[in-house]
């Protein structure tokens, strides 16, 4: 029985401290103890060149023993304790409990409230009540569209995922596009037009918009300024070409601040197949950990692809990157530069590997550096025609056009490089963003601009610092801004119209390939949005047409070729995307004349500037799914930071969470410093898209802001000062939270100073990993020796359970896994969890069902690192059920560890019993009961939890009982492959394998009898029902690192 | 010095103590009497409605099928309440002046719904589907009661947990061929009235209840009742061995067996309902 559900969005965003703009909201107390100097680069390497075996670890701190590190983790929730000490906290405290002592007593004996039913007037034909409609979309993403299948529940949107017929992603989906739904129904969305910040009507903006326009008709549009994002729309670039027929004076700007000056945004968009690539070079591409990246879908899954079977041969990853990201991280090898460096190493690989006409800039490299290059050139050309080196895409436009070369004269064109030609003719790429937006400038200041229109673009804040482009805006004689919020722009322009959501509106996309999929509206714009659409079409001879007749006209004459326009019309809508519409592949592809900029001098420090993984540029900071994702690497929440490297932390004689001013040609920015581990030394990284002052009740007040020193001259990296200041800001790092206390006799290590987690890692074989060679010569190698215990079935004073008919099971490949998120976000939406905040988060009590847990391994400079995918594990002999006095979480009789929700009153008994450290508590009201819109977004099939209730992931069990009474109707067996839980269906890796264990030939059955298969924390035999398949990695033997124990040999 | 208590405080000492036990077991009784209550569970309230509908009238006496207006009960988890063009497909023609419909049509005008008031209505963290409840032999009487038989609405069982387990746990006691569901007066097989039922074809990937035919004379009489789902044009397969049952319990595990019910352990873990 569907009912409405409220669950949380948003409580208790953030304390005091951290909720007001940033310089503001800086404490000024002193750093605490630092008696003791934390260790230099040099003497971490050689603590950890003293430890045998394998050694992983979860963060720097551990790794150095510092003296925060040690605090922290010495307590299980740190900074909890001032909770109820405070005495207004306390009071309301008891003041809480008081209240809920009485309504304890009274509950029992509550009636339920009367509830209403509203019937439809007229029930639309195919809406079946309780049962989800399914639609195809697209989201449209700078980088390109992800086509996209949408769940409806009484047409309104609930959950997002890939569309699985699509050739382009198979289904998957990325943080964004999932995230994206608590966009659409965000409660500080703006509602109303406003004028001069009061509220007006739509209509008496159109009025002035097309006097202003009837006017211009006599001038050509003298004056008429559009500012907008990158039109990803191809309907919409084609009303901007006959807008400027008929107005061939105005003008039109697109600025996307995270790609302005790369060369994606200059169209330059190879296309790259890692199915026949063995040897993968990523030249500071970053194209496995989101969407940030073009082809990041395609290309995660096929290089996932060449992972799974190691047998049948693997791909080499070597990844030469700045900021370490998780393609740095997964790499076979990595080596870290500063991103100024990179252009030069491109060129200098250029040169290895025999392209014509590159000559690289002299640079004196390391003698590790030249070993690498080396290495990599001679791989690289045993590979040719086997092998890609993808760019990066926030790097000078040279490392692309040298990429080119090298993959040419590797004779990687045309098979795993490939050129796309444009089938329809709508070349619309801006060559030049910046020189645009800088001219747009000069105009403004020149009084030239008398109507600027604004397209769900952010300049005021987005826009380079060195542009002024605040001051510049009060020029302009009318400015209209057409946002989804009333943002730093929204707030100062003139006019503000709300945007219609793409989940509300017309419009179309092309995604990776150039397949265009048309994005029809899931639900009637909440607060009569309108669209870019609508502003440009004004400009026509058909000002009224709708941006569902303008998609139509676009595409009549492509789908006609196909037979009637109309039945291809609702085909395409039905499937998705637009036959014939796939750009077609250019013939050959040379690479230009490259001019390579020279590094940056080695003393000085480098900037490098990156949007922010989980918000992008800005744009998803009012999204609290987006802000509460631990980032990939530092698994940082809530806020940016400067990311250094240890060594530049000790050189700058700066601890984490303390204050750094960064000082770029004057102008300053103070941010807490992290450290990143693998980080070029003498850099910083800084992401863009934090510290905003106008982003809704989430976003605001978050991290720091990195334009305030990004300058267009320099987007990607420059160079500047930093310094410590005096402060503190409290980072919110979902790391250890367990500290090893055991002595060597109980299998710690005797230092009180690591992680549980970390030691375990190694000494109980949470991750297990081989090299090829290994694994070649020793197949079991995950289940053998004293370190990789295995599970034995009947040694357990409990009976075993037994299981007729289905018994799910889940199976997650190591090896595939990037740690892109991409899983938890899709979470977030099935299961309705809720927000906690920053603040909660700090003392442990995010909520997420699913978390990654990063191991790092090796060197502090280049590691590795293994993404652990940890949701509940659903135990065979589950240490949660034996402990709750209520009953509350039970076995299955289908082997599931289930939660109760209604029976559980709060004990935590079962979180504390739990190895795994999965379960997540409501220690506060986390969901929201009363937003209005966000009671919309609810997947009506998921209770929504409240304060006092333990949850955890449940293997999405209301997908099983759905699919249970399907199957149970038919009267048939579930088939393999029906029921997909969140996690899986959004993976771009498929490293999430979801079914019946109990069906031997299931896809789940198979995975889990391989012999690389092993369950973490085996020797405690819960017997768990998740279960992972160990890593095999494929490094390069000339690149051997000094000799570790991996795995134990045979024998 | 005088005894401050007499002897017979003794016994009032020893009758408050009993009393005290007397008390606490009484609460506890009423309010465990109490939870079960009507006034708690709201069996058999009728709450005012918009219109005072009748299924009394339009199952009974027009002889209106249960599915005309609960269109999705065996698709989907909620039965539906009709939207007003049902009500109006008839009454635009019939009644068209009622007093009693003025609300029908002020929706119809309006194009805003009818507010009903939920008779049965389940706590949020209850997830209840009735079209498997329907496609495996459970009838709407079972639940609802005999609902042809009420003027006004109201709510005939408890809905509450123990009552759902109570058949859950056995649910060979309400197990009736499919094709009766919606058969408001189904009693179940006696002496007096048996019912034969054949198994023709078990094939999987098909609805159950379409192989199983029951009937309520007896095969080979000449008085042909089948009541199956059958279809115009399609001939029934002919069904050799029918069995007779008599009692509601045979009945019940001959259902079980071949609707493939799921065994009780099954039907009462948390997570069927709960999630």
């Amino acid at each position: 029985m569907s009912s409405e559900h409220g669950n949380g969005m948003i409580k208790d965003v953030s304390g005091a401290e951290d909720s007001s703009a940033f310089p503001a909201g800086m404490t000024t107390q002193k750093a605490t103890s630092t008696a003791e100097a934390p260790l230099t680069l040099d003497q971490v390497r050689t603590k950890l060149s003293g430890v045998k075996g394998k050694r992983y670890w979860r963060s720097i701190d551990e790794l150095a023993g510092t003296p925060e590190f040690e605090a922290a983790v010495a307590k299980e929730f740190p900074d909890a304790a001032a909770e109820w000490v405070d005495p207004v906290s306390r009071r309301g405290f008891l003041k809480l409990m008081s209240a809920s002592l009485a309504l304890a007593g009274l509950a029992g004996c509550t009636k339920q409230p009367d509830e209403p039913i509203y019937p439809y007037v007229r029930q639309p034909e195919d809406l079946v009540l309780g049962k989800a409609n399914y639609f195809a979309t697209a989201h449209p993403f700078p980088t390109g569209g992800l086509p996209l299948l949408v769940k409806s529940d009484a047409y309104r949107p609930i959950k997002l995922d890939g569309n699985p017929d699509h050739p382009y992603n198979l289904g998957s989906s990325d943080i964004f596009a999932q995230a994206t739904l608590l966009d659409l129904y965000d409660p500080d969305r703006s509602q109303h037009a406003t004028l001069r910040g009061t509220t007006t009507e739509y209509v008496d903006f159109l009025g002035a918009y097309r006097d202003r326009l009837n006017e211009g008709k006599k001038d050509g549009g003298e004056g008429l300024y559009f500012l907008s994002t990158s039109f990803t729309s191809p309907t919409l670039q084609r009303q901007w070409i006959e807008a400027q027929k008929a107005y061939p004076k105005a003008r039109l700007v697109q600025y996307d601040p995270a790609l302005a000056g790369t060369a994606f945004s200059k169209g330059v968009s190879p296309q790259y197949s890692l199915e026949g690539a063995d040897v993968i070079v990523a030249l500071d591409a970053d194209f496995l950990s989101g969407a940030g990246y073009p082809g990041f879908h395609k290309l995660t899954r096929e290089y996932a692809a060449r992972r799974k079977n190691p047998a049948k041969g693997m791909n080499r990853l070597y990844s030469v990157e700045s900021t370490p990201s998780t393609t740095g991280l997964k790499a076979e090898h990595r080596l870290g530069l500063r991103a100024s460096e990179i252009p030069a190493f491109a060129a200098a690989l250029a040169v290895a590997v025999g392209a014509a006409g590159i000559s690289a800039p002299a640079y004196s490299w390391s003698a590790e550096q030249t070993k690498f290059l080396g290495v990599l050139a001679k791989d690289l050309k045993a590979n040719a025609g086997k092998s890609v080196v993808i760019p990066g895409l926030y790097q000078d436009p040279s490392v692309a056009a040298l990429a080119l070369a090298i993959n040419d004269a590797l004779g990687n064109v045309g098979k795993t490089v490939t050129a796309l030609v444009e089938t329809d003719g709508l070349p619309f790429a801006s060559p030049d963003q910046i020189g645009d937006l800088k001219a747009l400038v000069a105009d403004l200041n020149a009084g030239k601009v008398d109507w600027l229109v604004m397209l769900n673009s952010n300049p005021v804040y987005d826009a380079p610092a060195d542009l002024e482009f605040k001051t510049a805006l009060g020029k302009a004689k009318v400015s209209v801004h057409l946002g989804s919020h009333i943002d730093e722009t929204g707030a100062e322009a003139i006019w503000h119209v709300p945007a219609a959501h793409y989940l509300e509106s017309w419009s179309d996309v092309r995604a990776y390939d150039g397949s265009v999929s048309v994005i029809q509206p899931m639900i009637e714009p909440l607060y009569g949005g309108h669209t870019a659409h609508d502003l440009i079409q004004a400009m026509l001879d058909e000002p009224q047409t709708s941006a569902y007749e303008a998609v139509r006209t676009t595409w009549k004459s492509t789908i006609a070729k196909g037979g009637e326009f109309e039945l291809g019309w609702r085909k395409a809508l039905h499937k998705g995307w637009i036959d014939g519409t796939a750009n077609t592949v250019a013939a050959s592809m040379k690479p230009g004349a490259v001019k390579v900029p020279t590094p940056l001098p080695k003393e000085a420090f480098e900037l490098i500037f990156r949007p922010d993984p989980n918000i992008y540029d800005g744009r998803y900071s009012n999204v609290g799914w987006l802000q509460e994702l631990p980032k990939p690497v530092t698994n940082l929440a809530w806020d940016n930071a400067a990311l250094v490297s240890g060594a530049t932390l000790t050189k700058l004689g700066i601890e984490e969470g303390e204050i750094l001013e960064i000082t770029v040609g004057g102008r300053k920015v103070k941010t807490p410093v992290l450290v990143a581990p693998g980080h070029p030394d003498n850099a910083a990284t800084l992401h863009l898209g934090y510290g905003r002052e106008a982003a809704g009740r989430v976003g605001s007040g978050t991290g720091f802001n990195a334009y305030l020193v990004r300058t267009s001259d320099a987007p990607f990296y420059t160079t500047g000062s930093a310094v410590k200041v005096e402060g503190k800001w409290g980072i919110a790092v979902t790391k250890s939270h367990f500290q090893d206390h055991r002595s060597k006799m109980e299998g710690g290590d005797g230092s009180g100073t690591h992680s549980l987690e970390g030691n375990e890692a190694e000494t109980r074989g949470v991750i297990r990993s081989a090299t090829l060679e290994e694994y070649k010569a020793n197949p079991g190698f995950a289940n053998e020796g004293e370190e990789h215990p295995k599970v034995e079935r009947d040694n357990s004073m409990f009976p075993n359970w037994e299981y007729k008919d289905n018994a799910w099971g889940m199976s997650i490949d190591l090896n595939s896994c990037t740690g892109c998120n991409a899983c938890i976000v899709g979470c977030y939406a099935e299961n309705n969890i809720a927000v906690v905040g920053k603040q909660q988060v700090r003392i442990g009590r995010n909520m997420q069902w699913l978390r990654i847990d990063t191991y790092f391994e090796g060197d502090l400079a280049a590691p590795k690192a293994h993404f652990q995918p940890m949701a509940c594990q659903h135990c065979e002999n589950a240490p949660c059920e034996q402990v709750c006095p209520v009953g509350a979480t039970v076995h299955t009789p289908e082997g599931i560890n289930t939660m109760v929700y209604n029976r559980c009153v709060g004990t935590r008994y079962c979180a504390n019993n739990c190895p795994y450290k999965v379960r997540r508590f409501n220690f506060l009201l986390f969901s929201d009961y009363e937003t209005e819109s966000l009671k919309l977004m609810r997947n009506p099939d998921v209770s929504v939890r409240s304060r006092g209730v333990m949850e955890k992931c449940s293997y999405c069990v209301q997908r099983i009982s759905e699919a249970k009474i399907d199957a149970d109707k038919e009267n048939r067996a579930i088939r393999d492959g029906e029921v997909v839980t969140a996690c899986q269906q959004a993976c771009p890796a498929s490293a999430i394998t979801f079914g019946n264990i109990n069906d031997k030939t299931s896809k789940v059955a198979t995975l889990l009898a391989e012999e690389r298969t092993y369950s973490v924390l085996a020797d405690l035999n819960t017997r768990p029902r998740t279960q992972y398949t160990a890593a095999v990695l494929n490094p390069n033997p000339e690149l051997a690192e000094a000799p570790v124990e991996h795995a134990p040999a045979k024998g | 010095m005088a005894q401050i208590f007499e002897r017979s405080s003794n016994a009032l000492a020893r009758m408050s103590l009993i009393l005290t036990g007397l008390i606490v077991i009484s609460l506890g009784v009423t309010l465990d009497q109490l939870q079960r209550s009507p006034w708690v569970t709201r069996q058999g309230q009728r709450p005012d409605q918009p219109v005072p509908f009748s299924h009394k009238h339009h199952v009974q006496g027009l002889g209106l099928q249960c599915q005309y207006c609960h269109t999705s009960v065996e698709k989907s988890s909620y039965a539906g309440i009709p939207p007003t063009k049902t009500c109006i497909n008839c009454h635009s023609q019939i009644w068209t002046n009622a007093n009693l419909l003025e609300p029908v049509r002020k929706s119809w005008a309006t194009n805003e719904s009818i507010v009903w008031t939920k008779v049965h209505d389940l706590p949020d963290y209850v997830y209840f589907n009735h079209s498997i409840h329907v496609n495996k032999g459970l009838g709407c009487a079972s639940c609802h009661g005999r609902v042809d038989l009420m003027p006004l609405m109201y709510q005939q069982n408890t809905l509450q947990m123990e009552w759902c387990l109570n058949c859950h746990r056995d649910p060979a006691k309400n197990l009736r061929p499919v094709s009766q569901a919606y058969n408001m007066a189904w009693e179940g097989p006696s002496k007096e009235k048996p019912v034969w039922c054949s198994v023709s074809d078990e094939k999987t990937g098909k609805p159950t209840a379409q192989s199983v035919d029951c009937q309520t004379s007896e095969p080979g009489s000449g008085k042909v009742e089948v009541a199956s789902l059958s279809m115009a044009g399609i001939t029934l397969p002919t069904a050799t061995n029918y069995t007779k049952f008599t009692s509601q319990r045979a009945l019940g595990n001959y259902l079980i067996d071949h609707y493939k019910i799921r065994k009780p352990n099954e039907l009462s873990s948390c997570e069927v309902c709960h999630r």
